[in-house]
């Protein structure tokens, strides 16, 4: 969530028809679609959109030493108490560890210090995986609502849900600030408001993989629900013909075989979209069946 | 993850988000493709051995999504048959010569040879126009037209379809109906049944068009057991009504000691039959019924698909059909897909060799070889790739093996060691291509 800060400002412009905002939150270039030829209601509800990005992204940022997600990180072992938000989030990270029989870790964020996905060839020799798994692992955390205590030398980083949560979040503020629809788009995962009214559906892009491929992007109709992606399109491993997904599984501490490039998937909220899609790439090999046996909706690009 | 049920998932996952949003999504999600058009086209060949039947087909579907999930479908389908088919008489020492179905010509096929008819050319066009509607989350209906149409035939039909889900939607269980009324207008008229072929220019035993009914009901159910396997199981009926026969088959009148068939001589100055031949006669209803199952197991990116069907039905053809297809990626772009069916079935009741003379005739008869007792073979490949452009591609080869036999007590004298089932090899080939506009 976020490296070096960009300005923080809100664009507002006509698009062809509707009001389209820009701004930057959690290292993602943000976008509200407004259905409305106001500039100023679109502005009002940037602002609101914005706000909410914002303090989303200052409380649970791993980068920012003094929030929550730091203070936790500097914790050293000692025990440290959440407010609800915090909690909520720490308690859908544990159903998710839960469900995902362990595959699903927002401790495994350590694992970074030993793997670079820039495309290169450097694999991590196998022994420092395997001395920085010894601090991953959700099941050495101690989590007693509100008391959440980590080890010494592990960290949390909420990166995996913190996205999509703000898509959700921002689309509820906006759904109680305005009867009009608007698509909220963070970086490709996004979350209509309410069902749009003089259009039948929002019409949004799936990337293509990578752009020297020609393959033609798909364009999705929304009106209701969300969107959201996860792939590597950029970030990955090539060595000896075999290529390396940024997917790692936190229990080997090793990428998972045969994860697809890109798996999009629609569900009601950005949030169960964003976790289905992290979960489909987990599954490997097994992405789409997993899907198929989920009766989502997806596409998924290998 | 792989031991969880699917269902355990989703609806953990949703309300584990209804708790951290402290809120339920404002609406179900409505998402889908925009692809304009996705069309299916293909192009298939069968033919079969020795210049019987070849078929040149091509095939285009078209779908197109609207918003919620609605979808018209329209199909075409082209059809060229050309070649030659076993037109029901059984083989004799001396050559024999036919009447056409159109009662203008004749034709003559050798001493001991299987009587074909190499009249067999048509060409077929078929339209299918469908709807697809969802209602509420759970519900979906369809409805659809299809019609063919060729020189001598002609088919129109109406159908309906509602499925619910169950159960998370692990559960689907639908039901669909179909009716259908099609005619026959056979060159030449539709000959009455037992009537004799007589000689070229006398239309004495044929009449108009006949038409015939059928309704078809299906009932099924779709059950997702685990994350790998997804089963079906269908009960299907069917009740067709009307002009069953085949106007273009027909048995030979046989001595009922010799088992040779009973020459004839055409009246002088016109060609006609050489020899007693009799057009067949179906019963004019026919009520099949079918169990069919089917079983998807999806084991890391391979798919097999195995089915299995059994149909009675009140003509007393009973069958069993298994088929086993294999999906096998190779690489990310590429698969190849080994496909095996087997194929086994009694005759009917009414199938018989010959009509033997001087004896009350049956209540029914026919020597389609299709009616007959038999066993089919499929066996192929498939390998299938995507485009640069993503648009999907596969060829298709396969064989086609049949082998029946005539049971001892329909062969009479003579018959015995030179009528045998006429066995057919085919093959099929098809190029498929799928893209989207």
């Amino acid at each position: 969530m976020g490296g070096r800060r960009p300005p923080r400002q809100v664009s507002v412009e006509e698009g062809q028809d509707c009001m389209v905002c820009h701004f930057d939150a959690m290292a993602s270039p943000c976008e509200l679609l407004i259905e409305s030829d106001d500039r100023s209601e679109a502005a009002r509800l940037a602002e609101i959109a914005a706000d909410e990005a914002w303090r989303i992204e200052d409380k649970f940022s791993r980068y920012l030493p003094g929030n929550t997600v730091g203070r936790i990180n500097a914790s050293r072992g000692d025990a440290v108490t959440v407010d609800e938000e915090t909690a909520s989030l720490l308690d859908f990270a544990q159903t998710l560890h839960n469900l995902s029989n362990g595959r699903f870790d927002i401790t495994s964020g350590v694992l970074r210090e030993v793997w670079t996905f820039d495309g290169g060839d450097r694999l991590p020799d196998p022994q420092a995986v395997s001395s920085v798994l010894q601090r991953v692992g959700w099941d050495k955390v101690t989590w007693q609502r509100p008391v959440f205590t980590l080890q010494a030398g592990m960290e949390i980083d909420l990166g995996g849900i913190g996205k999509e949560y703000a898509v959700d979040r921002v689309a509820v503020k906006l759904r109680d600030a305005a009867t009009c629809s608007a698509v909220v788009n963070f970086g490709g995962d996004l979350a209509v408001t309410r069902a749009p009214l003089e259009r039948r559906a929002w019409r949004v892009g799936i990337e293509p993989v990578s752009a020297n491929e020609r393959r033609r992007d798909t364009v999705l109709e929304i009106a209701a629900g969300a969107l959201a992606t996860s792939g590597d399109s950029r970030r990955f491993l090539l060595k000896a013909g075999v290529r390396y997904s940024h997917i790692l599984d936190p229990r080997s501490g090793w990428p998972v075989e045969g994860a697809p490039r890109s798996v999009t998937v629609a569900a009601d909220t950005c949030t169960q979209a964003g976790m289905l899609s992290t979960l489909a790439m987990l599954e490997g090999h097994n992405a789409e069946a997993f899907l198929e046996g989920e009766g989502v909706k997806f596409w998924c690009r290998r | 993850m792989t031991d969880k049920t699917p269902k355990s998932v989703s609806a953990t996952l949703a309300a584990a988000t209804c708790s951290l949003l402290g809120s339920a999504p404002a609406a179900p999600v409505q998402a889908q493709e925009d692809p304009g058009w996705d069309f299916n086209t293909a192009l298939l060949y069968y033919g079969e051995d020795n210049d019987r039947v070849q078929d040149l087909s091509l095939n285009i579907l078209g779908k197109r999504y609207f918003v919620d999930d609605r979808a018209l479908t329209l199909g075409l389908t082209v059809d060229t048959l050309t070649g030659a088919t076993p037109n029901g008489a059984i083989r004799q020492g001396v050559p024999q010569t036919f009447t056409r179905p159109s009662g203008s010509s004749v034709y003559t096929i050798p001493a001991n040879e299987l009587p074909l008819d190499d009249t067999f050319k048509d060409t077929r066009v078929a339209l299918t126009a469908g709807w697809e509607q969802p209602l509420g989350r759970l519900w979906k209906t369809s409805v659809g037209f299809s019609g063919s149409f060729e020189y001598d035939y002609t088919h129109l039909g109406l159908n309906g379809g509602l499925s619910r889900d169950f159960n998370n939607r692990n559960t689907t269980v639908s039901a669909g109906l179909a009716i259908a009324r099609d005619e026959w207008d056979p060159v030449g008229g539709t000959p009455i049944p037992f009537s004799p072929m007589l000689d070229v220019g006398d239309t004495g035993n044929k009449t108009g068009t006949e038409t015939k009914d059928v309704v078809d009901a299906v009932l099924g159910v779709t059950q997702v057991i685990s994350r790998n396997l997804l089963v079906q199981l269908n009960y299907s009926f069917s009740n067709s009504t009307g002009y069953l026969t085949d106007p273009y088959k027909f048995l030979s009148l046989v001595d009922g000691a010799t088992g040779d068939t009973i020459t004839r001589v055409p009246a002088p100055g016109v060609e006609g039959p050489s020899h007693e031949f009799r057009f067949e006669s179906r019963p004019d209803d026919r009520t099949k019924h079918s169990v069919y199952t089917q079983a998807k197991y999806y084991m890391g990116g391979k798919v097999l698909d195995a089915s299995y069907r059994y149909m009675t039905d009140d003509w007393e053809i009973d069958s069993h059909t298994l088929d086993l297809r294999l999906r096998w990626p190779i690489g990310e772009q590429s698969f190849v897909e080994p496909h095996f069916r087997f194929y086994t079935q009694s005759e009917a009741d009414f199938y018989t060799i010959s009509l033997v003379e001087g004896i009350e005739l049956p209540a029914f008869a026919s020597s389609d070889y299709r009616l007959g007792n038999f066993d089919a073979i499929t066996a192929g490949l498939k390998y299938g790739w995507t485009t640069r452009g993503g648009n999907e591609m596969s060829v298709r080869a396969e064989l086609y093996q049949q082998r029946g036999s005539i049971p001892g007590n329909l062969l009479i004298g003579n018959q015995v060691g030179r009528e045998t089932y006429p066995d057919l090899d085919a093959i099929i080939v098809q190029f498929s291509y799928r893209f989207s506009r």
